[in-house]
């Protein structure tokens, strides 16, 4: 019992990080798309596969959930606190893997087995990205967490040679592509992880091929089972393939710019350090001590690690290539960092002196992505320069949703008019009132018992009101104010 | 309940709800537009500069109106600021860039200028924060000989339209946030304080000054 006590004190610490205030950062614009959709799920009880403009369905299904087990049925009824807590038990399933996943690769040469994995644990669970995310409504920490499952998975049935593995593991890959369709990135980047590092070795089992097919078969039974809305909407098995037109029509050479675009050392500088606006954003201590464990795993005898540095290098390389970029995309490369990280530490244990030294080194990168942490998910979650907070929803959202009841009670009939060319969140916090509508540009019947209209279409909304209005501003997001029309007396 | 019962209790229903049919009018349904759904939002990098050409505001001032505050005292309700320093206040460095703005922290929080000695104020201009489009909330400009402000105050300008400052409704408009800052006319108003409070910003919760300066003449 008491060898799994530090284990459990780490997911612990990964729990409380990821469940604490779950409601005070405002909804982020995709957070607030991906709630109403959980929500039309919850109201309708059905579920339509959108390869366009959404990802896959597990987030939505999982949501739904476990919005009926806190007793939340309606979108009305739905809550941040319950959206948050999906990514969040996913987030600290990741970290109870993650150790799983170095506790079964038989590092040698690090004293007790079971400390590397504790460490990487430990770096997952305190990694600013991965504790972010987290608590952040959007699909990747499922997809994060589902991939180091397919490869938990993989590397039993690899060690064991039994069925049922490689059936759990391609379960897994099926959860992966029903979540996001990036899935075939990490796959092929743990394939080529394995090619390079264990050519000619061969897995435990006799009949590799028959454990292929069953994995193959699971991963498509499972993907397929969630894209067809459990078999009600088979034209989502089509949608899934067409999600990858969509991409590629979006993210062609002959596309327009996203918007998105950056710098192919965008991901570098996030895992470095940089001043943004007066505040330091760094997670440079870790990122060396993952430097250090990638050359250690080089030159060292274990595959796996060899392995894991080639798929850090793999995915790393991708997300920097690739012109579109946005910051959750690093929870995607925490997994492996923290592995190589905690690498680090076993080789420092080595020299003279070398468990001090490998001591002073964890505590000094526990102690700065501790403080980092801190910083971007709990004293400044929503602010501009907070890399992870990427155009995220000002403060100013949560006054909306007062204004427009003030608004019905002394107008009951409405309307309360959004008219903005960009309007997300609002139609999270605007959820359950009536007579609530949405318009890009100004409709010809203007007059509300309350209108907001973003400062692009203030001039055309304002020449269209009959009645006298007072006018404020209130703001959606940093740089986008919006103007607040109330009917005067 | 017998037969007479029950037709009593029909007729009462059937007038009922007649009624309203009986006057001819029905609440009108209306169907709003849903929210469409859309990608994650782009980033604004834009610099937000007033376009050129545009006015800015003229305050006609005596001939020896010159500027009182720079380099004089300042202090806030947040005397640690985690980014930059009050002295940034009055320091002439109004360009806005990283290192010459004070952040001051949540909800509403002032800033006051010790002129030294009492002087008839001409002018209070502020540049809270420009280079992204913003609007600070409950802007309240005062002036007072009282260092507490508790007696002697005179606001010449207070956007607080919903008095959640608790300091009293403005009726005065809010403003975008732009490099040209903001101008208030003091109409000579007697003080040796000047103190300003904002509460948040349309972009964040917080509270920012790159620059306060106070125009008039020595009393």
């Amino acid at each position: 019992m008491l060898r799994w006590l530090p284990l459990a004190l780490i997911a612990f610490v990964a729990l409380g990080l990821r469940t604490r205030d779950l409601a005070t950062r405002p909804m982020h614009a995709d957070e607030a798309n991906q709630a109403v959709k959980t929500g039309e799920l919850l109201d309708s009880g059905h579920y339509t596969y959108d390869p366009r403009d959404h990802h896959g369905p597990t987030l939505y299904y999982a949501a739904a959930a476990l919005a009926r087990l806190r007793g939340e049925r309606s979108l009305a009824e739905l809550t941040e606190t319950t959206v948050r807590l999906v990514p969040a038990f996913f987030g600290t399933a990741a970290v109870i893997l993650i150790a799983a996943l170095v506790a079964g690769a038989n590092l040698p040469a690090t004293g007790s087995p079971r400390w590397p994995a504790l460490a990487a644990a430990l770096f997952l669970a305190v990694s600013p990205p991965a504790v972010y995310y987290s608590r952040y409504f959007v699909q990747e920490t499922l997809l994060a967490t589902f991939t180091l499952a397919a490869f938990v998975c993989g590397q039993r049935w690899w060690r064991t040679g039994l069925t049922r593995w490689a059936v759990a593991g391609g379960a897994c890959v099926g959860l992966m592509q029903a979540t996001k369709a990036s899935a075939p990135l990490f796959l092929l980047a743990g394939v080529l992880s394995l090619w390079i590092t264990r050519s000619g070795l061969r897995p435990a089992t006799r009949r590799p091929g028959r454990d292929a097919v069953a994995a193959l078969l699971a991963a498509s039974a499972t993907a397929a089972v969630l894209f067809s809305s459990f078999g009600t909407n088979p034209s989502g098995l089509r949608d899934a393939l067409a999600a990858y037109v969509h991409a590629a029509q979006r993210f062609g050479t002959d596309a327009a710019p996203t918007g998105h675009e950056k710098p192919w050392w965008y991901y570098l500088r996030i895992f470095g350090w940089y001043r943004e606006g007066g505040l330091l954003w760094y997670e440079a201590p870790f990122s060396l001590l993952a430097i250090g464990g990638m050359l250690a795993a080089f030159r060292g005898p274990s595959r796996f690690l060899r392995g894991v540095a080639v798929y850090a290098i793999a995915t790393t390389l991708a997300f920097s290539l690739f012109a579109y970029k946005t910051p959750w995309h690093t929870v995607d490369l925490v997994p492996a960092f923290a592995i190589l990280a905690a690498v680090a530490l076993a080789a420092l244990t080595q020299g003279r002196a070398g468990r001090l030294v490998a001591g002073v080194a964890a505590t000094v990168v526990i102690a700065t992505l501790l403080q980092q942490t801190w910083r971007s998910s709990f004293t400044r979650p929503a602010d501009w320069r907070n890399p992870f907070a990427y155009v995220h929803s000002s403060a100013d959202v949560l006054k909306y949703r007062p204004l427009a009841e003030a608004a019905l009670a002394r107008q009951p009939a409405g309307p309360i008019r959004i008219i903005s060319e960009e309007y997300w969140p609002l139609p999270w916090y605007l959820r359950g009132l009536p007579n609530v509508g949405f318009w890009s540009t100004a409709p010809e019947e203007c007059d509300g018992a309350l209108i907001v209209a973003s400062a692009a279409q203030a001039e055309a909304v304002r020449a269209r009101l009959r009645r006298k209005y007072s006018e404020t501003f209130l703001g959606l997001r940093p740089g986008f104010v919006c103007m607040i029309f109330t009917p005067e007396p | 309940m017998n037969i007479r019962h029950l037709t009593l209790l029909f007729s009462a229903v059937a007038l009922a709800t007649g009624a309203s049919a009986a006057d001819g009018k029905v609440p009108l349904k209306v169907e709003y537009p849903k929210p469409l759904f859309a990608g994650t939002p782009r980033p604004i990098s834009l610099a937000n500069l007033e376009p050129a050409g545009t006015k800015r505001p003229v305050i006609m001032v005596s001939a020896d109106t010159k500027l009182l505050s720079k380099g004089k005292k300042v202090t806030s309700s947040d005397s640690l600021p985690v980014i930059g320093e009050l002295s940034f206040i009055t320091d002439g460095d109004k360009t806005g860039i990283d290192g010459a703005y004070v952040e001051l922290g949540p909800n509403t929080q002032w800033v006051q200028v010790d002129l030294g000695a009492s002087a008839k104020v001409a002018a209070v201009a502020v540049w809270h924060f420009h280079s992204q489009a913003r609007v600070y909330h409950d802007v309240i400009v005062q002036i007072s000989d009282d260092p507490e402000f508790k007696k002697g105050v005179t606001t010449i300008f207070n956007n607080d339209d919903d008095n959640s400052s608790k300091l009293g409704k403005g009726s005065d408009k809010s403003y975008v946030e732009t490099n040209n800052g903001r101008v208030f006319d003091a109409k000579g108003t007697a003080g040796r304080y000047v103190r300003l409070y904002s509460n948040g910003n349309t972009s964040d919760e917080l509270n920012h000054y790159c620059e306060i300066e106070v125009f008039g003449t020595a009393k």
